[in-house]
């Protein structure tokens, strides 16, 4: 047995008064005379045994009636011996323990089930865990950005109370494992996690929890989804615009519209760029109409589901003249066999914006490494008359190529190398070989750390070949940035250099939000073994059943009133 | 509905508002012989002795009315008293009868000295001889029975000059006056009983045994017969030094039964040796008392 306010012990000295004023009792009681005292004698002598046993009596009762108080006041709390009930009750409360709810508020929890969102259920039932929490509990709030939130029970509801739903998907199982992990190192009797979430299979992934002396309590998914769809990728290229659906295997297609507007046009003003027909898991190509040079915003939208979330996903057109290329002898058969596709492509035109090769022009340039090892030197000079900060440095080891705007190039294995040395700070880096520049830029100037043959990199044999030279001509010469996808709220953020808009990044949905197929039990104890799955009202009984103990003082009090109600019937008695 | 000049049948305390113990008495036992329209007591006979000169304040019938048209001069008829009863009272007046449970209640005392006016003026009405024996630790005052004027006078008088005594020894007292009656006669003991009750009821089985009707007047005050006060109270006995610290609410049960079953035994002890009793309270009227005695 424990007490929430011990302190409140100290008054079980009190317990002494009644025994001390019956004992050091100084009152002078007030006096009168009475003649018939001999009867007065006669009757306390046939009652004195009688008396003697109820001041007994009274005094036992008043001393456990102040100590029965005082132990009410210090609100003591009994093991209530497991699970059951809901834990509710007033009486009700629970060894200090530390509890890590996960509250999953990706995007699919915005969709509405039963008329209601299920991220309102998710929520009301968080609100209810955490309510429950003890001033002594340790408590944090996981949300679908994976950040793990230590407050009060307070803080946390407020958290609780402002989530809403988040284009982000939330990985449940490295969740979950990092909330146990935090709960496990408290030094708490109880140790709980509850995981609220729709439990989408795509949320699972590959791993599983699995941390010992942890209560891992899971909401059990909705017995029904409902089928979805969702735009899982737009994108504009060469071919045109290529629309990707994602969301429940199996469901019907479903008409697509793409709009295109301007930047700063109002998106009411879009106009329509092409229609067609999706299912989830297919991927569409639409043509584009002609357009201006320039950077258009375009959106492709779906028909209105239950996860709207999905249901619109923007797109970025970046229409320019193609760049003029002039490319010397040095640079080998593929990539003039790339620039003749280009050229019929109508992706490049002959001319003297660009020129690729060994040496520098006056133009923009994409300079080689020379084939011979003796003219090295001399192109560094040239390098360094020209202000750029890059020049060749010795052969590095083989490796494979890595790029975050260049993604037709990752993975692609080179074989030889110059290592790229900048001679004031690294800034303008493309592409890496083992984590060493290999394809950088420094104002008019494009530096490759390997030609582009065959015998230097596996580059000019794969598929993304005419599409990597058709960067390095139309977009990395120009300087300009590639356009990048990221999941967040749906936008787009333009990257500019000087007044110029050199690239761009689309916000939107993470795809696999769309699916939302709930996990089987099977997947769901292979994720989380030795979870207890349950239903709102299993969850509102287990919630901290290991350590649950009930305040006795009501039923105390009510022990003192039963001793006071006896104490008054002993002292009425015989009057 | 009480007749409101009967003053036998009000309450005692305001009753004794009205004037002193002579007053009080006579209005008494005017309402009470008025109430019962006939001699309470056994009936009496005289025999002439004398005549002597009238004097203003005797009563009329008395007049010798032959003398009075013959010789045209007021004489009144004087009579040997002759009775078949000689009276003697009894009061108890020790310091407990000088007690009152209530500031507005005559103390037991108090109560007693009026009765006995009473009953005395209504006995020597009847020509019966009455005489007075005062006592507490010790007699303090006897006034022969005797039936001539201004005996009851002299009765009220010495109920009024003995002061409140101390302890009580009602035997001592009853010895005496065996002594005193030489006739049998009638002994009316009025006290509160607070005495030792074997004593006194050896000395009035004695009285029995000398031939006297004995009637036993046990006057109490309401207030000792429930015993009632604040939470914890030091009742001292008036005359001893005696004192108990009580609580009367714990004790009031047990004592109610031991004043019940004491005026029981005193019932039940008189009763066995032939003697009359009656509990009377202090806030019984005097009708009501003098009713019991008829």
């Amino acid at each position: 047995m424990t007490f929430l306010h011990p302190l409140a012990l100290l008054g079980l000295a009190a317990a002494a008064i009644p025994a001390l004023l019956h004992l050091l009792e100084r009152r002078t009681p007030p006096e009168a005379e009475f003649p018939p005292l001999r009867y007065l004698r006669d009757a306390e002598r046939q009652s004195a045994r009688r008396l003697r046993l109820r001041h007994l009596l009274l005094l036992i009762l008043r001393t456990a009636l102040v100590a029965v108080i005082v132990l009410a006041a210090a609100r003591p709390i009994m093991p209530t011996g497991g699970s059951g009930g809901n834990g509710t009750g007033s009486g009700a409360v629970h060894a200090p323990t530390a509890l890590a709810v996960v509250l999953d508020n990706s995007l699919s929890a915005s969709a509405v089930v039963d008329g209601r969102p299920v991220l309102d259920r998710l929520k009301a039932l968080a609100r209810a865990s955490l309510a429950q929490a003890a001033p002594g509990d340790r408590l944090w709030l996981v949300l679908a950005d994976g950040v793990a939130r230590a407050g009060s029970r307070e803080a946390l509801l407020a958290s609780v109370d402002g989530a809403t739903a988040t284009p982000q998907r939330l990985e449940l199982v490295p969740a979950v494992e990092r909330a146990a992990h935090l709960v496990a190192a408290e030094p708490l009797r109880g140790l709980e996690v509850h995981v609220l979430s729709d439990l989408q299979r795509t949320a699972l992934g590959t791993g599983r929890v699995d941390v010992p002396g942890v209560a891992v309590l899971v909401l059990a998914p909705p017995a029904r989804v409902p089928a979805n769809r969702g735009i899982a990728a737009a994108r504009a290229g060469e071919g045109g615009l290529t629309i990707a659906v994602s969301g429940t295997p199996g469901a019907g297609a479903t008409p697509l519209v793409a709009r295109v507007r301007p930047p700063g046009n109002a998106p009411a003003s879009a106009r329509e760029a092409g229609r067609t027909l999706a299912a989830p898991g297919q991927s569409v190509t639409l043509p584009l109409p002609p357009l201006a040079p320039g950077w258009w915003i375009g959106e492709v939208l779906l028909d209105a589901d239950e996860l709207r979330g999905d249901d619109r996903r923007l797109f970025v057109v970046r229409v320019a003249a193609p760049a003029s290329v002039a490319a010397d002898a040095g640079v080998g058969p593929f990539v003039s066999a790339a620039l003749a596709v280009l050229r019929m492509a109508k992706r490049v035109t002959v001319g003297g914006e660009v020129s690729i090769g060994e040496r520098l022009s006056a133009a923009r340039s994409i300079v080689l490494p020379p084939g011979d090892p003796a003219l090295l030197g001399q192109v560094n000079r040239a390098l360094a008359a020209r202000g750029v900060r890059w020049h060749f440095g010795p052969p590095g080891p083989p490796g494979t190529l890595a790029s975050a705007d260049l993604a037709m190039v990752r993975g692609v294995q080179v074989n030889r190398r110059y290592r790229l040395e900048a001679t004031g700070g690294d800034s303008g880096v493309v592409a890496t070989v083992n984590g060493e520049p290999w394809l950088v830029r420094d104002g008019r100037v494009v530096l490759l750390g390997s030609r582009l043959d065959t015998t230097w990199t596996a580059l000019p044999a794969a598929p993304g070949f005419v599409p990597f030279v058709d960067a390095l001509a139309n977009r990395i010469a120009r300087g300009e940035a590639s356009v990048l996808e990221a999941v967040g709220a749906p936008r787009v953020q333009f990257v500019t250099r000087g007044a110029d808009t050199v690239g761009a990044t689309v916000f939107g949905p993470d795809p696999l939000e769309s699916d939302l197929t709930a996990a089987t039990p099977d997947e769901l104890r292979r994720a989380f073994p030795g979870a207890r799955l349950l239903g709102e009202a299993g969850l509102a009984a287990e919630r901290f059943a290991a350590t649950r103990r009930a305040d006795v003082s009501g039923w105390l009090l009510g022990f003192a009133l039963l001793l006071a109600a006896i104490e008054l019937a002993v002292a009425s008695m015989s009057r | 509905m009480v007749d409101s000049r009967r003053l036998d049948l009000l309450d005692p305390a305001e009753v004794a508002r009205l004037g002193g113990i002579e007053i009080v008495a006579q209005g008494v036992v005017e309402g009470f012989l008025a109430g019962i329209h006939r001699s309470p007591f056994r009936g009496f006979s005289v025999e002439f002795t004398e005549h002597r000169a009238y004097q203003p304040g005797d009563e009329l019938r008395y007049l010798d009315w032959k003398i009075l048209a013959r010789a045209d001069r007021l004489f009144v008829k004087q009579f040997e008293e002759e009775t078949n009863l000689r009276a003697m009272i009894l009061v108890d007046a020790s310091r407990s009868m000088a007690w009152r449970g209530d500031p507005s209640r005559l103390t037991k005392r108090g109560y007693a000295d009026r009765l006995v006016a009473a009953l005395a003026l209504i006995l020597l009405r009847q020509r019966d001889a009455t005489g007075l024996m005062t006592f507490d630790e010790a007699v303090r005052q006897v006034i022969p029975a005797r039936v001539k004027a201004g005996q009851w006078t002299r009765l009220v008088r010495g109920l009024i000059d003995t002061p409140d005594g101390l302890g009580t020894a009602a035997e001592a007292a009853l010895r005496q006056l065996t002594g005193l009656l030489a006739r049998r006669g009638l002994v009316v003991l009025v006290s509160d009983l607070l005495l030792d009750r074997e004593l006194a009821l050896t000395a009035l089985r004695y009285l029995r045994h000398r031939g006297h009707q004995v009637i036993v007047l046990h006057v109490m005050d309401p207030a000792e017969l429930d015993l009632v006060g604040p939470p914890e109270v030091r009742l001292r006995d008036p005359e001893s030094a005696a004192s108990v610290v009580v609580r009367p609410r714990e004790l009031a049960g047990a004592y109610a039964a031991t004043v019940r079953r004491e005026i029981a035994g005193w019932r039940t002890a008189c009763r066995r040796h032939g003697v009359a009793y009656h509990h009377i309270r202090t806030d019984m009227p005097f009708g009501m008392a003098l009713r019991l005695l008829a």
